[in-house]
């Protein structure tokens, strides 16, 4: 027999926030070490949950992307909803698709240019084949009372109708046993997810509906409400820091390759970064100018900053999140075992 | 056979003869989740099976009431909202078509404490 471990937060109050299922997450490299697929493994572990949860399993030797296009150290490699036990044959499971390098996906993905630069030895996973899963909009997961949707970034709940956002950032905070911020995801966060890049296999949106310096939103004074009033487990802000600065570093541009989030631009500006305004629609400014953004916020004269500077002064810099509070990883998380 | 397909409320009243008559005493049988249909064609042959299984329900002698419950296979189901603004006398004069998709719960919220459970559906893709 072998041990299974995951980490999970329990349905209920986690410190300030409510989370509305039970959210489980997973080592691939656990999962191959106990010789299981990674069905099997979702499986296994949701036999012993009687509640609605919700399975994200890692890579943490892949990279992929977050909705602003900012390339992290680890991808999702399948998710999954369970309830009274179980997962659902056919709604309940999904996996990710790795993509392998072409200078035609750099070409029609330009964000992607961080791979090679940032990660070149990692495999590229980003979401699920839209021609396998089984609902028709959605990149989601689901199993009686439980959701996880958006390729495992949110988490719902179908009888309270609560949900609970995971930026994936955030995720690999857990993953690192690193630190998190919990708290609302207010205005800036709502407006932010919306500034998203082009993808085939996007994991929140596939074939490329959206270019970048677009809003996926595109819902203008409505934007910033849209995810404002859900909880959120995010990364810890130096954290966040790291990866928008070793994007900006391999030269890719706000709101012409990356997505203009206001996380993006707050960094980018102290390092002296402008977006591409041409290539940006009148609707993503008119959103990201509803929670600060301005035009005039975006090109101040602000202090140039070393990048230790930034990771060091993340909190004052980047906005979002509403009342945040810190935690490491195993004040948030349980660290369990399963024999299998 | 496929392409015929039953009246609504002749759906309704076959279940709840079924469910009437096939066993040993009157057992009663309500259809749920159709309550905002008013009028529909329901494909013929499923009408079969479906009345076929509340037969089977009510022939059990463990069985003292029989429930249809009729949810969308698809967990996601995409809709069209039909905004529509009427004037003084009722009449319909302005309409805006808008979509939405809703994601709702699978079934395993109505079997999941079932002991018995025959899934007589088509793989998805089979229908």
């Amino acid at each position: 027999m072998s041990k299974l471990k995951y980490k999970i937060i329990p349905e209920g109050m986690l410190h300030d926030i409510f989370v509305p299922m039970s959210a489980v997450f997973i080592d691939y490299a656990d999962v191959k070490a106990c010789n299981l697929t990674m069905r099997e493994a979702c499986e296994k572990i949701a036999a012993t949950i009687p509640g609605p949860a919700g399975y994200n399993m890692f890579d943490m030797t892949a990279t992929t992307t977050n909705s602003d296009g900012v390339m992290i150290d680890g991808s999702m490699t399948c998710m999954a909803a369970s309830d009274y036990g179980k997962i659902n044959k056919d709604f309940g499971y999904l996996e990710m698709v790795e993509l392998p390098y072409t200078e035609e996906l750099i070409k029609e993905e330009p964000h992607l240019k961080q791979w090679k630069k940032s990660y070149p030895d990692r495999r590229l996973i980003m979401g699920p084949d839209p021609k396998v899963k089984k609902i028709p909009i959605h990149n989601a997961t689901l199993t009686g009372r439980a959701g996880n949707n958006n390729s495992a970034t949110e988490m719902m709940h179908y009888i309270t109708m609560e949900e609970l956002l995971l930026p994936i950032t955030g995720q690999i905070q857990i993953m690192k046993d690193g630190k998190v911020e919990l708290g609302g995801t207010g205005h800036v966060i709502s407006v932010g997810i919306g500034m998203v890049v082009g993808e085939e296999y996007g994991r929140i949106v596939p074939h490329r509906q959206f270019k970048c310096g677009s809003s996926a939103h595109n819902s203008g004074e409505y934007a910033k409400l849209l995810k404002s009033h859900i909880p959120v487990i995010a990364a810890d802000k130096s954290e966040l820091a790291k990866y928008i600065i070793q994007a900006l570093q391999t030269g890719v541009i706000p709101g012409k390759d990356i997505g203009a989030s206001p996380a993006v631009l707050s960094v980018a500006r102290h390092m002296g970064i402008l977006p591409d305004f041409d290539n940006m629609t009148q609707a993503s400014l008119d959103e990201l100018a509803d929670v600060g953004c301005t035009k005039e916020w975006i090109t101040a004269n602000v202090e140039k900053l070393t990048s230790e500077e930034i990771i060091a002064r993340a909190h004052e810099i980047i906005p979002g999140i509403d009342n945040p509070k810190k935690y490491d990883v195993l004040e948030v998380v349980q660290v369990k075992y399963i024999e299998v | 056979m496929k392409l015929m397909h039953t009246k609504l409320p002749e759906f309704i009243r076959k279940m709840k003869v079924a469910a009437a008559t096939k066993g040993s005493t009157y057992k009663e049988c309500e259809v749920v989740g159709l309550e905002n249909l008013k009028t529909a064609k329901m494909q013929s042959l499923r009408t079969g099976r479906i009345e076929q299984a509340v037969e089977d329900l009510a022939r059990k002698e463990d069985v003292y009431r029989v429930e249809v419950a009729v949810i969308p296979r698809i967990p996601e189901s995409m809709h069209s909202a039909i905004v529509r603004g009427f004037d003084k006398d009722g009449n319909p004069v302005h309409a805006v078509l808008e979509t939405i998709n809703i994601l709702h719960p699978t079934e395993d919220i109505l079997i999941h404490d079932c002991p018995d459970i025959d899934d007589r559906r088509p793989p998805i893709g089979n229908h």
